[in-house]
């Protein structure tokens, strides 16, 4: 039995794992004991994660879709077909008629290569992925109050924190190696105050659980910011040293006396007040936040609040603090660092300064445009006659999905490079076989800024080949020679090229369990928390705006208010934990949950099938009753093809971030048949 | 506790020779000829029980490994059989395997398990692995702070139930064989040996007592489970206990001891002509509601108390029932993997502060 050292592909905790293989095949997994995320545990995904690899609906062979069905084909006609397309496009109706769709789910060396591919190969900024859908918002708000947008502390520091203040994150179940040190510095005596509308697991753990409305957060933490301006409670050493804009900012919460707050978002004043006390007067408080702010219409307006409370108390650039968003992706922060985004290069340097825009024009020997591309919401529904989507399922995870569907139908080309067929890959009119998690090399960066190596375990199955060599094959093909012998030289490139990665090499994350950016030269050992002295900006500025409510909220003809998320035991569209026997044995259909109370009143009993309607769509689910959610709002998890949350959620974007609003809508609840 | 102590296989006098441990690596070399050698190895920061390529990288002064020795018998995912158009295929493992450097208490572990996989209908898949490995253990001298054997018996060195056994004396070992297959397996390389004197064997005594000494946990299982039995313990204990599972199967899936496992047949080659089913088995968990789900849908496990307390239940209760011995060997894994720190230890530790006072 061998085993290998890797990382964890489902959550942004970035767990060390161990795969273990008998001739070729992998046998199972065990958590790495001394890995400082997950110290010996793994969660009930991590636990099953060599499942799906070797399942027999694994892509083989690439895919050409002729007269309407999808046949075999080899790699140098599928290759030559995708590269012919989009070179044929590229010519008649010019490079900006192309997106691409990188993946959150891929290596940094392939995100750092596709949009290599997007800029120097095709000639477009029309690149873009996932975390546009969730973690947007907190890179357009932190950039604007700190210079810098990523989780500003460690995970190991959670367990000697004295107040855990965490907001719209189910950390126990989404999270749950993150929320297994939130336990353990419970035990030791931290306060918890959780915010969230549901009772979600980790609330029954708070001192204090503020239930606020969906989509009143920015209400909630002026009115805390409120108290603690008026009670005396701000860092007033660190306003004055460190900040700017305090004065603009103080008259705006004038406006959000607690008893305003409990007006707006049905928290009590009296919980208002206590948890502004709590955060504010212990110095180790740590400061947590995940979609439950990020996925609205104000999502940046909430992001910049919460930092906003931060610097107000204090607590940022000392350990055991800080404002820290979860991402939700084994390698979003990666695919984010590498400039998979429509405005920036590798490390944030921003298309629109022409000296990046050099510095990479030269290193790649290419000309680039110097105009910002579309975004995932925007390519979807406007502009591109063309995609290339790398590990990504826009017809079940973006908003509307009817509507995506449609576009997808429209488009003049579609190309899916994926290890499964999803649901996307039914618009495709050529499907590339990837390589799994498994049967690779290369980095993974967590949630902690953690860029870690992940390790080919067993070889991709048939004809699949890893992401990154597919990608230079296609460069190739249009004209832009790739040639690289391993992922370790890709890093060597991103080293050159990415300040913030520029000693992030293989053989020195080969030693332990990865460095944690910015890790600047080839001797730096790493950044466990940011914003130290100084914020990335120079001074933090306070952004704060006011409240706004949600573009869309209940009314007479759709009375609930709809919020939706993960559960424990699915992941995001399925294609990994839907093949897994134990995990989909687990939650094998979409329950909605609703409060008996509403339950009482529609005449729905428990497991009943109900009709979910908004403006968008309708779809049956089954009903779960159950006090967690509020009266007056249900929760869906999107998982589930059958069932497609994502039918009735609301395009609506945040102007800024382009983070559609996945967090509050308006449906309607009947009884099925 | 001494009713926990695993079934004697042999009577004769313990057959013991001492190895010089400069020629450990030679006889382990030797050995290596005839079987896959699997030792615990430090692996950057960690150490892993795997497959041996250089004999100088095994860590002998390391702590538990994770999982357990059970995944060499009873693999989490191992493949059974096919069937494809020319019949069936049995996919049995049957190689040749020295597992050296486990604990005690992993070796207490195997021999539960045997009793559990073996008398009456044998697991054939189970059985096939077995009877190809072969164990040698060492007495433990560096038990973690999670570790608890010594007061169930079942560690840190055993009296019998073992394949090979060694304690470390400085500059040698005392190399113990408990089966004839050992014997057999020493025999062959009876140069590098000598018969033990009178200074071995104060030596010996004086590791066995040392290595008891270095204990830092003292659990008393059958003290909570006269707690259980006794009707001390509310379910209002096992619903605080629930509240903190974060349902990931981990303390199953590491215990030495835990047996449970479903099948699942898997369809390659679409196509009706060369159509191939294969039949797995893979680690199951009784802390999922799914495993007790019924065909309709129903879930009579579905509350997380239910599936928590059954779980203590079975270790502490059913288990001296059924096979003798508690479903425990103090190993200490659940306490290293457990995220809500409900483990047995813990729980058993918290027991005794509710209910003993008095």
């Amino acid at each position: 039995m061998e085993k290998f050292l890797t990382v964890c592909p489902y959550c942004g905790c970035g767990c060390g794992l161990y795969l273990h293989t008998e001739g070729g095949r992998i046998t199972g997994v065990s958590p790495s004991r001394n890995h400082p995320v997950n110290t010996g545990s793994l969660c009930v995904k991590g636990w099953n994660s060599y499942e799906f690899i070797q399942h027999p609906d694994r892509l083989k062979y690439p895919m050409i879709r002729e007269r309407g069905a999808l046949r075999r084909a080899t790699w140098k006609e599928a290759l030559r077909k995708v590269a012919g397309e989009l070179s044929r496009i590229k010519d008649s109706r010019g490079p900006d008629a192309i997106g691409v769709l990188s993946s959150a789910k891929c290596t940094n060396e392939e995100n750092y290569l596709m949009m290599k591919f997007a800029r120097a190969a095709i000639g477009t900024n029309n690149i873009d992925h996932c975390a546009r859908l969730c973690h947007s918002s907190s890179v357009g708000g932190l950039s604007a109050a700190f210079g810098s947008g990523a989780m500003t502390n460690s995970i190991t520091e959670i367990k000697d924190a004295r107040v855990l203040f965490v907001i719209g994150s189910n950390t126990t179940e989404q999270h749950p190696m993150i929320g297994m040190h939130m336990l353990d510095a419970v035990d030791r005596g931290a306060s918890l105050i959780v915010a969230d509308p549901r009772k979600i697991p980790l609330a029954g753990f708070a001192r204090i659980h503020l239930r606020h409305r969906c989509g009143t957060d920015v209400a909630l933490l002026l009115s805390i910011m409120n108290v603690i301006v008026a009670e005396g409670l701000v860092d007033v050493e660190f306003v004055r040293r460190r900040t700017e804009n305090f004065d603009a900012f103080s008259s705006l919460l004038e406006e959000y006396r607690p008893d305003t707050g409990e007006r707006i978002t049905g928290v009590k004043a009296d919980d208002i007040k206590k948890a502004a006390r709590l955060y504010a007067s212990e110095k180790r408080s740590m400061f947590f936040y995940s979609m439950g702010i990020t996925q609205h219409v104000t999502g940046v307006d909430n992001v910049k609040a919460c930092a906003d409370l931060v610097m107000l108390a204090g607590h940022i650039g000392l350990p055991m603090t800080g404002l820290n968003p979860l991402r939700g992706q084994n390698n979003v922060q990666g695919a984010c660092d590498m400039g998979a985004l429509p405005d920036y290069y590798s490390g944030y340097q921003a298309v629109k300064n022409p000296a990046s825009r050099r510095k990479f024009e030269k290193a790649w020997r290419k000309r680039l445009p110097d105009r910002p591309g579309l975004t995932l919401m925007e390519m979807l529904h406007d502009g591109v006659r063309a995609m290339f989507v790398m590990g990504e399922n826009p017809a079940l995870s973006d908003p509307d999905t009817t509507h995506v569907r449609e576009r997808l139908e429209r488009l003049d080309f579609l190309a899916v490079q994926d290890i499964f067929l999803t649901e996307t890959s039914e618009y495709a009119d050529v499907v590339l076989p990837a390589a799994s998690f498994a049967e690779k090399d290369g980095t993974f960066t967590n949630t902690e800024r953690r860029v870690q190596l992940i390790r080919k375990a067993v070889e991709p199955p048939q004809e699949a080949r890893p992401d990154w060599q597919i990608i230079c094959n296609l460069s190739g093909l249009m004209g832009a020679k790739m040639h690289y012998r391993g992922t370790y030289e890709i890093m060597e490139e991103i080293a050159l090229l990415t300040p913030h990665y520029g000693g992030t090499l293989h053989h020195r994350l080969d030693e332990g369990f990865g460095l944690q950016w910015p890790c600047p030269d080839i001797s730096h050992t790493g950044t466990p928390y940011l914003h130290r002295k100084k914020f990335a900006r120079g001074l933090g500025s306070f952004t704060s705006v006011g409240y706004m409510p949600p573009a869309e909220l209940p009314d007479g003809d759709f009375p609930f208010l709809l919020t939706t998320g993960r559960i424990s035991f699915q992941y995001h569209t399925g294609t990994m934990t839907r093949r897994t026997h134990i995990i989909e044995r687990e939650e094998p259909v979409c329950l909605m949950e609703i409060n008996p109370e509403d339950a009482k009143r529609l005449g729905i009993a428990e497991r009943q099938g109900v009709r979910v309607k908004s403006r968008r769509g309708e779809i049956t689910v089954t009903a779960a009753i159950t006090e967690r959610t509020p009266e007056g709002t249900v929760f869906l998890p999107f998982h589930y093809r059958e069932a497609a949350a994502n039918i009735l959620t609301n395009p609506a974007l945040d102007p800024a971030a382009k983070i559609p609003e996945f967090k509050v809508c308006a449906v309607a609840i009947e009884k099925a048949g | 506790m001494k009713k926990n102590m695993p079934v004697p296989i042999k009577t004769e006098a313990v057959k013991e020779w001492v190895l010089d441990k400069n020629h450990l690596s030679y006889w382990l070399r030797q050995l290596r000829k005839d079987f896959e050698l699997v030792a615990p190895l430090r692996e950057r920061n960690d150490i892993v029980l795997k497959r041996i390529d250089r004999i100088h990288e095994i860590a002998l002064d390391c702590p538990a490994s994770i999982p357990s020795p059970k995944e060499f018998l009873f693999p989490q995912f191992e493949p059974m059989l096919t069937k494809g158009t020319d019949g069936i295929s049995d996919l049995r493992d049957g190689s040749k395997r020295v597992i050296f450097g486990v604990r005690s208490c992993d070796v207490s572990a195997v021999n539960l398990l045997d009793k559990f996989y073996l008398s009456g209908i044998a697991d054939p898949y189970y059985e096939s692995r077995r009877k190809n490995t072969l164990f040698i253990s060492l007495v433990c001298n560096v038990p973690d702070g999670t570790c608890f054997c010594a007061g169930l018996g079942t560690g840190p060195y055993l009296k019998t139930g073992y394949d090979i056994q060694l304690y470390d004396l400085g500059d040698r070992y005392l190399l113990q064989a408990g089966s004839k297959d050992a014997e057999r397996l020493v025999g062959r390389h009876r140069f590098l040996m000598r018969k033990p004197s009178k200074t071995d064997h104060e030596d010996q005594y004086e590791a066995q007592a040392s290595s008891k000494a270095m204990f830092a946990e003292r659990i008393s299982l059958e003290g909570a489970r006269q707690m259980i039995t006794d009707g001390k313990v509310a379910d209002d204990f096992w619903q605080d206990v629930a509240e903190r599972c974060f349902e990931c199967g981990g303390c199953v899936y590491e215990c030495p001891l835990c047996t449970c496992f479903s099948v699942i047949d898997r369809k390659y080659n679409a196509g009706p002509a060369d159509e191939q089913v294969e039949r797995s088995r893979l680690w199951d968990a009784c802390m999922f509601k799914g495993f007790t789900g019924m065909a309709g849908g129903a879930l009579p496990a579905e509350k997380r108390i239910l599936r928590t307390k059954r779980w203590f239940y079975h270790k502490l209760i059913y288990y001296p029932e059924t096979l003798g011995a508690f479903g425990c060997t103090g190993c200490g894994r659940c306490t290293i993997t457990c995220p809500g720190k409900i483990d047995m230890a813990s729980v058993v530790h918290r027991m005794g502060n509710e209910y003993s006072k008095g």
